[in-house]
């Protein structure tokens, strides 16, 4: 019992650990190689999709991409999808697709001569579903080494906690109030029921084993 | 502006939700302090029922009380600033 418990919440804790880094933002120091624009056709991977631009039709079962492609510092490639994520989730609430493409297409630089970029994004590669992450911000950086300190996620994930323990240990002092001396009851009671149970199988069987002799 | 719409309504169901649950917590707690005054003797030669209807009272106008409204303000003002840093800048 104990050990399903501790599967069960360790489970629930894997799922939305992933779910925070895969929506909170991250920082990539990144060289941008090439943008292009592509359209997909959504299928099992939908899920991992944004927003059409915001104010054109919706449900559409495919359209056109922006996507930007990235070397990163250690020349592996990195590539971005640039989608609108509109008024929908994850809430980054962004318009200026088109405006970030033109952004990104203008620090575009070869690797003899590297312009180094600080892309802002959300999400994951993941190349067998073919899932890409969301570029939010572009900016050029000096210094391709600079240490990034993310202090926007180590607020919002203080600001989490302090929400989550205050609800849980509310939660627990209303538990050793309220129900468990309700659960009390009900466990003698059961064990009342059990023990009248037992005593009058005792009594059938004894009388089932008479007849078996 | 149907996405908007969503945004709106599922906003407004899930604060008022969190509004109603924070206003009812705190009165409680304010009960709870006024029950204890009372016990400690600060009576104000009021039986306990009128100690705590009155200080309930005083609650119920209160700043403090008001403060809530923060649930609805805060998320709109996040939400702004969001939309003016990621867009604008």
């Amino acid at each position: 019992m104990v050990y399903i418990k501790w599967a069960f919440w360790g489970i629930v804790a894997l799922i939305v650990i992933a779910f925070l880094h895969y929506t909170l933002p991250q920082r990539d120091i990144v060289r941008i190689s090439d943008t292009y624009e592509k359209r997909i056709d959504f299928g099992e991977n939908s899920i991992f999709w944004a927003k059409e631009d915001t104010g054109t039709a919706t449900g559409q079962i495919n359209r056109d991409v922006f996507f930007i492609q990235t070397i990163r510092k250690n020349g592996k490639p990195l590539v971005f999808r640039n989608e609108d994520t509109g008024w929908g989730w994850p809430p980054y609430f962004k318009f200026d697709t088109s405006n970030l493409q033109t952004e990104a297409s203008d620090l575009r630089s070869t690797s003899e001569n590297p312009k180094w970029v600080m892309v802002t994004h959300y999400g994951w590669r993941v190349e067998f579903l073919t899932v890409f992450p969301n570029a939010i911000a572009v900016k050029r950086v000096d210094d391709p080494d600079m240490t990034i300190i993310p202090w926007l996620n180590i607020i919002i994930l203080l600001v989490l906690f302090a929400i989550f323990w205050a609800i849980r240990v509310r939660w627990r002092r209303f538990r050793r109030r309220r129900i468990d001396p309700m659960m009390a009851g009900a466990d003698e009671s059961w064990d009342n029921l059990a023990d009248g149970a037992r005593a009058r199988r005792g009594r059938a069987s004894r009388w089932f084993a008479s007849w078996r002799r | 502006m149907l996405s908007l719409a969503r945004l709106f309504l599922t906003l407004f169901v899930v604060l008022t939700v969190i509004y109603v649950s924070v206003s009812l917590w705190s009165r409680q707690v304010r009960k709870r302090k006024l029950t204890r005054e009372w016990r400690e003797g600060e009576t104000d030669g009021d039986d306990m029922q009128a100690f705590i209807r009155k200080g309930l009272e005083e609650y119920d106008d209160s700043f403090r009380r008001k403060l809530i409204l923060l649930v609805y303000i805060v998320p709109v003002a996040v939400i702004a600033y969001i939309i003016y840093v990621v867009n604008y800048t």
